[in-house]
């Protein structure tokens, strides 16, 4: 059984300099939604889903995506990033109980 | 000996009784307490057990696929409208889009914006006021279609008091103001005839884009984990959880001799399990769907191949083809009625398209469900399909199960693996 | 738009989006201990309330342009289940320091959640384009809003109708 926070990333398999380069990312989580009693009041709780999605090449910030409990369970991502030169793609995630998740791959190229 | 297999088979796809069933064993369930399909009594109520979420409602009265439940089909019943009831349209209509109840939209298309998304199964009933029908004949046709049409897939509403007569004057009412013409169609998949089919999720092998297979990647840590009698199935499978089965898993299920029976992966994974490793491996935990997908992803892209030919498998299959087309539960329907191509395949029902039994059903099984965020294996997508029927549902290791997923595999004999699958 | 009262509940709402967001911030970073103002913030974005209000409070009622031809937005048009719909956006604009895309916003009208992300991007993204799947309560219309670094804003919808229910589901 897949525990929350298991991440994974996905790049094209053959990368160039100064390519464009898109990656999807998947984190498993159950991204909670607002739930309510039997009168339809939202119960009051600090509910848990992902709140940002930071990802950094070479150790700079590329992309960030501030993300809302409209977003679905189990989020998927894609964004693109312009492979200059070798170094790591860092995805991280944030969830509002404060935990944090991280995938990474190498830029590398062929 | 080939010519009496044949015969059976060609009775079985008319006649729910006619395969034998003398040589299935009994089979205790090792299945998680919710998937077993149980019925507790509670302050005098008849609770079913199910999976979080699913309905507690006893369907106890309505047959079942059991291979003991000998009760016959509902009997054919004619009604005429009582006298002192008078019909009224505006209520019919909220009835007839009541997702509560049938929803008669679920078949049939009628006219108006909120009508989303209405079925192809039936017939349009647009402008079914124009036909001129009596209110007789049309309170007959919701009571009970049979009596017209013997081999309807329309349940017989009345006789089985899914519907009340004050119901079914009321949906009559609404049905005579169907009046034509129909106005022009704004918006094409409003109409299911016209409707555009759903594109589906993506590609299913894609771990970014299917749960599943992520799932299916950490079921790695269960293969090589040793359980309590100190053994993993790494000890004696070399090579890997997603190489050492490879070619195992397009011949499930099986008929497995030491056993009596036929076996999907998850069943045999159920007995296999504790007695090799000591591990418990319960049908429907998590653990067992997860390393049954393992499994059989490692074997993604060999073409299906069950037997077929074996004695014991040809007897299973004409059991699985006889449920088949068994006629169940509230609603008196069969699995037929939606997946064959004569009947509702490829049509939609409601905003879904279904599959057709023909061009095969089985071979993305397990499969992720979005709605649900979790992978089903093929034994909890039939129990999920049979409980809105209006039927209790089997334990997820019944022989039957095994043998309608086995009646249902074959058709996608020769076509490739392709595990874990993706759906709505 | 529902009249006066309606219009004023709205300003009131966008006051406090305005002038609210680093006092909120301050103080449920204090109480909640959460990461402090990375998570107040972000929680601001999503909040309960109709699109209307929505627009006001993350874009101040700024003018949006048309941005058919540039903004490319792909979105199913039938969800069959509204829990996983894959949204995706490519903007042809080219992304140099000089002129980029800093935000791409989804947004689905009818949600409870209106605002589904906010991705911000960099020259270095290469490309403006983003994907995700996203949450749709019922058929709605799914905007994607493309904010440039200077400041212009681009949008275009396209309606989703959510397939649900069904007998066998």
């Amino acid at each position: 059984m897949s525990e929350i926070g298991k991440v994974r990333l996905r790049l094209p398999a053959s990368i160039k300099p100064g390519d464009v380069v898109r990656v999807r990312c998947l984190v498993i989580h159950p991204m909670e939604r607002i739930e309510r009693d039997n009168q339809g009041k939202i119960i009051d709780k600090k509910y848990n889903y992902i709140d940002k999605v930071t990802v950094t090449y070479r150790g700079k910030t590329v992309a960030t995506f501030d993300t809302t409990q409209s977003v679905s369970e189990n989020p998927f991502f894609a964004f693109s990033v312009k492979a200059t030169e070798p170094g790591k793609l860092t995805v991280t995630f944030h969830d509002t109980h404060g935990d944090t998740y991280e995938g990474s791959a190498d830029i590398a190229f062929s | 000996m080939a010519t009496r297999w044949f015969a059976a088979l060609v009775l079985a796809a008319g006649c729910a009784t006619a395969a034998d069933r003398s040589e299935v064993p009994r089979w205790t369930s090792r299945a998680i307490p919710e998937a077993r399909g149980d019925v507790h009594t509670a302050d005098g109520r008849r609770i079913a057990v199910r999976y979080p979420g699913w309905t507690t409602q006893d369907f106890g009265r309505f047959r079942t696929y059991a291979y003991d439940d000998a009760r016959p089909a509902p009997a054919v019943q004619r009604a005429t409208p009582p006298p002192d009831l008078v019909g009224d349209a505006s209520r019919g209509r909220a009835l007839f889009l009541d997702r509560a109840k049938g929803p008669c939209t679920g078949c049939h298309l009628a006219p108006g914006d909120d009508v989303w998304p209405a079925g192809s199964v039936g017939p349009d009933l647009s402008t079914i006021g124009d036909r001129k029908l009596t209110e007789a004949y049309l309170y007959q046709q919701l009571w009970d279609p049979r009596v017209t049409f013997p081999s309807t897939i329309m349940p017989p509403w009345g006789a089985q008091r899914v519907l009340t007569p004050q119901q079914i004057v009321d949906l009559v009412a609404y049905l005579q103001t169907l009046r034509g013409p129909a106005p022009p169609e704004k918006d094409p998949d409003r109409n299911p005839f016209t409707r555009r089919k759903p594109v589906g999720f993506g590609d299913n092998l894609d771990p970014t884009n299917n749960p599943a297979v992520v799932r299916a990647e950490d079921a790695e840590t269960l293969w090589n984990a040793r359980g309590p009698a100190g053994k993993s199935c790494a000890d004696c499978h070399s090579g890997g959880g997603r190489k050492a089965l490879r070619g195992v898993a397009p011949h499930y299920p099986r008929y497995v001799p030491a056993y009596r029976r036929v076996m999907s992966i998850e069943d045999f994974l159920a007995v296999h399990a504790p007695e090799t490793t000591g591990r418990e491996l319960p049908v429907e935990s998590a653990d067992n769907v997860d390393l049954g997908m393992l499994i059989k992803m490692s074997s993604d892209g060999l073409p299906v191949a069950v037997d077929t030919t074996s004695a014991p498998a040809r007897a299973a299959i004409a059991r699985g083809q006889a449920t088949f087309y068994k006629r169940v539960g509230e609603r008196n329907h069969a699995c037929a009625d939606c997946h064959t191509p004569e009947r509702g395949a490829g049509k939609f029902l409601g905003g879904r398209l279904l599959g057709d039994v023909t061009t095969g059903l089985t071979r993305h099984f397990p499969t992720w469900r979005t709605d649900r965020a979790e992978p089903w294996d093929m034994r909890k997508r039939f129990q999920w399909c049979m409980t809105p029927l209006g039927m209790n549902m089997l334990p997820a290791d019944s022989i039957e199960y095994a043998e309608l997923e086995l009646y249902l595999t074959q058709f996608d004999n020769g076509k490739p693996m392709n595990v874990p699958g993706i759906r709505h | 738009m529902a009249g006066r009262g309606g219009d004023r509940d709205v300003t009131r709402r966008s006051m406090l989006g305005a002038f609210g967001a680093a006092g909120v911030a301050a103080v449920a970073g204090g109480a909640l201990g959460l990461g402090g103002v990375r998570a107040a913030a972000a929680q601001t974005l999503g909040q309960n309330e109709p699109l209307d209000a929505a627009l006001k409070r993350v874009f101040g009622g700024r003018p949006m342009k048309d941005g058919s031809g540039m903004v490319k937005l792909d979105v199913p048009l039938i969800a069959e289940n509204g829990s996983v719909v894959p949204v995706s956006v490519e903007v042809s604009t080219p992304m140099t320091p000089q002129s980029y895309v800093k935000h791409i916003y989804i947004v689905a009208d009818k949600n409870r959640i209106p605002i589904v992300t906010r991705v911000a991007l960099t020259p270095d993204s290469g490309q403006a384009y983003m994907g995700a799947n996203i949450r749709l309560g019922e058929t709605t219309d799914v905007r994607a809003v493309v904010e440039q670094s200077d400041g212009t804003l681009l949008a275009v919808k396209r309606e989703v109708k959510v397939t649900v229910g069904g007998c066998g589901g």
